[in-house]
């Protein structure tokens, strides 16, 4: 029987490798693997609409968990993620275009570009953290979005570069409907490689730093290579983001990867909540949905005549725009633990019923 | 993965709207930024745009289709704008999109042109006019993307074509100097390698770009590097807030060039701000609200009454530019429907099916235009105006009309 509950009433787990399952129990891994099969019928579905938020999500969920992996893992902090995001994109599109890689395997070809170039802007992040932390990686992102615009050789400049459509087996996946799955084979990946990566040695010796970097040192735990390790794996991931997100428009522009994106990016994972896989998972979606719920709100209202007037709608759109920043301030004070921390609580609370202690 | 399933399923109840539409409309997308980084002139494009699609809707549509149409503020944000793209596509069966600036419609160039749906947008990058990859410079052909006006190379060249020759009126001696100044970003970068051959072809001395941040602050360093390089003419890359910044910067500190700003950085609005300037020259694609015994104006003060009742509301020619857009897009429905149906592919032969045109209505307010299969550069005439402010006394005044030739090496670039 307690192969089919959530978690089995009290806790049996006798041995390490127990205790550090990717799923507790036969029951969620199951459900996870329907649950994939679910989403993978998406398309059957739902109309163009859906399948395109999906690969949003797909795309952002994959950079957002690097993300997390070094600010809610490791306790580092960036504001340079969208830069690296960026890198990827460019990186798969040079690497597909010059050396006729395919763009499957240039896709993760990026990723370890990326994670180079994360790992070079990672290196003062093996001295100093906290706010001047902050600002090495904002240097970051201003050096690697003028870099963008200037080295004609690998972004084409202004122009931008030109990126092939994803090619399996010689079908070429040019239509939502085929990327979505191009989308769902990255994202699970990655997300199992990053719940693999969590429970690891190294997984660990990243919490350790985070939780108190003084004891993590005395207990052996290499400081400097660990920091610099979550850096490049947390550009690898961006860097993977990126290239796909690239394929995906078939154009990369230096002008998408500005600081709000990496702005963004930061309330993906404090709204899912820091130090959670999963948590980056939610965080993306919510804020990937949040802008087209307000949308759909606000032209729902045009069904009214006093709501027609440019007046109105230009107003509405101010609201629209003011309560992505609203949600992340509520966020803040009601959920600080974020989306993950919240979903513990509703399983808890399920897993307990009717006795709440 | 069960969380996904759920949130998806929320999403599918939480989003459904209905999406019920008459057989026989048909919908136009337009994606406007009026709270993004650009929508202090955004807004005015926009007005445009929008009163002119409800102008068109309340007068018999489409040769007496019903159009229909949705402005969606996306706020400069690429994820939005192609989200709102797909969402018009799946659900409103959009056939063509008033779009707006460079992130929106070069991110949504391969979905477009896959799609067949026209995107008449307010982007003027010379990669856009290139719809074969003809020019081995363009990174990627746009079929399916059209715009109204001179494409941002064009204008600048227009414009250095006009200095040198005013530099001869002068009586000027030895080489003029010619300074890009722009942010290092891909909307003032889109005509300095373009500009700065055309100008050095032309005579210029052509000096290392000034960097001017997009975001206005003191820029008086800037103005210092162009007083040493002795710039006669100064290009403005940047928009509106930015330029007043450098313009009053430079004032300050004595510097005095004739400044040559981009097609958003020239209009009634930018000189009232900047308060103290001569030898500002722009170039303007359209007629001035202003302007009188113009045919066409008629019908731009009708539509304007779309939001602005009384009729009395002050427009820029950003506003009228947006008019001109939907107008020269109305006109290739009109076509489509004459020859095989309002579809995506129709609308595109319709923008080919004559030369030299101007919208119906839009006499003197539009400037003639050509697209063809292979070139995408609608018009290559320009005017250019020159603007002169002192303390809230504003006067503008044309120039010249400059007539650029279609060069095969200028189509993309």
């Amino acid at each position: 029987m307690a192969g089919f509950s959530m978690r089995p009433c009290g806790d049996f787990r006798t041995t390490y490798r127990q205790d550090t399952r990717i799923f507790d129990t036969t029951f969620v891994r199951n459900a996870a693997i329907l649950g994939i099969v679910a989403v993978g019928l998406i398309p059957f579905v739902l109309d163009g609409y859906y399948v395109n938020l999906f690969i949003q999500i797909s795309y952002f969920a994959i950079a957002a968990l690097g993300l997390n992996i070094l600010v809610g893992f490791t306790g580092q902090i960036s504001l340079g993620h969208a830069a690296f995001f960026g890198f990827g994109a460019f990186a798969s599109a040079w690497i597909n275009n010059h050396t006729g890689i395919p763009v499957l395997l240039s896709i993760p070809l990026a990723g370890l570009v990326t994670a180079a170039v994360g790992l070079l802007f990672g290196l003062p992040a093996a001295r100093i953290k906290g706010l001047y932390l902050a600002i090495a990686t904002l240097a970051a992102q201003f050096i690697l979005e003028d870099f963008f615009a200037r080295a004609d050789w690998f972004t084409g400049g202004s122009y931008g570069a030109a990126a092939n459509p994803v090619n399996v087996f010689g079908y070429e996946v040019t239509d939502d409907f085929s990327f979505f799955y191009v989308c769902l084979f990255f994202l699970v990946i990655m997300y199992v490689l990053g719940s693999n990566l969590i429970r690891s040695r190294d997984g660990r010796a990243f919490v350790a730093v985070r939780d108190h970097y003084l004891s993590a040192e005395i207990m052996g735990i290499n400081l400097t290579k660990y920091r610099l390790l979550s850096f490049g794996v947390s550009s690898f991931y961006a860097g993977v983001g990126g290239a796909i997100y690239g394929h995906y428009l078939g154009y990369v522009s230096a002008e998408g990867f500005t600081i709000l994106l990496s702005i963004q990016f930061l309330g993906m994972i404090i709204i899912g909540g820091l130090g959670s896989v999963k948590g980056a998972l939610m965080g993306t979606v919510f804020m990937v949905l949040l802008p087209e719920v307000m949308e759909t709100g606000v032209s729902a209202l045009s069904v009214f005549d006093w709501a027609n007037s440019t007046a109105v709608t230009d107003g509405l759109a101010y609201i629209k725009e003011m309560a992505i920043g609203l949600a992340i301030i509520l966020f803040l004070i009601f959920e600080p633990d974020g989306l993950a921390h919240r979903w513990q609580q509703i399983r808890a609370y399920w897993k307990l019923y009717p006795f709440s202690y | 993965m069960k969380k996904l399933i759920a949130a998806t399923a929320m999403i599918a109840t939480g989003l459904s709207v209905g999406a019920a539409k008459a057989e026989d409309s048909v919908f136009v997308g337009h994606l406007m930024d009026i709270t993004g980084a650009t929508g202090f002139i955004g807004k005015f494009y926009a007005d445009g745009v929008r009163d002119a699609l409800s102008y068109i809707n309340e007068n018999g549509g489409i040769s007496g289709t019903p159009l229909e149409f949705e402005s969606v503020d996306y706020a400069y944000k690429v994820p939005q704008a192609i989200a709102n793209y797909k969402k018009w596509r799946s659900r409103n069966n959009m056939i063509a999109m008033q779009g707006w600036g460079t992130g929106d419609t070069e991110a949504l160039i391969s979905f477009v042109a896959k799609d067949e749906v026209p995107v008449f947008s307010a982007s003027y990058s010379g990669h856009l006019t290139d719809p074969t990859g003809k020019n081995p410079k363009t990174a990627k052909p746009a079929p399916y993307n059209f715009f109204y006006g001179a494409s941002y190379s064009d204008a600048c060249r227009a414009m250095v074509q006009w200095a040198a020759k005013d530099w001869k009126d002068k009586g000027g001696e030895g080489k003029p100097v010619f300074s890009h100044i722009g942010d290092n970003h891909p909307y003032p970068n889109a005509p300095k390698e373009a500009c700065a051959e055309y100008a050095n072809e032309l005579g210029f001395e052509v000096t290392s770009p000034v960097v001017v941040s997009m975001k206005p602050g003191d820029f008086k360093a800037q103005c210092l590097t162009l007083k040493e390089a002795g710039t006669d003419y100064g290009y403005l890359g940047n928009l509106g807030p930015s330029v007043v910044s450098l313009v009053k910067s430079c004032g300050t500190v004595g510097v005095d060039p004739t400044w040559l700003a981009n097609i958003w950085a020239g209009d009634y609005e930018t000189l009232k701000t900047i308060g103290d300037v001569d030898n500002y020259v722009f170039p303007v694609m359209t007629s001035f609200w202003t302007d009188e015994g113009v045919p066409g104006m008629d019908l731009v003060r009708k539509i304007s009454m779309e939001s602005d009742k009384s009729g009395k509301e002050f427009r820029t020619h950003h506003y009228i530019r947006g008019i001109c857009s939907v107008y020269y897009m109305k006109e290739a429905m009109e076509w489509a429907k004459e020859n095989g149906g309002i579809t995506g592919a129709n609308i595109k032969k319709g923008m080919y099916a004559r030369t030299d045109w101007v919208p119906k209505g839009l006499e003197g307010v539009c400037m003639p235009a050509t697209w063809t299969a292979e070139d995408h550069r609608g018009i290559n005439t320009v005017n250019i105006y020159s603007g002169e402010a002192h303390g809230g006394d504003i006067k503008v005044t044309k120039l010249e009309t400059v007539t650029l030739p279609r060069r095969d090496d200028w189509l993309g670039y």
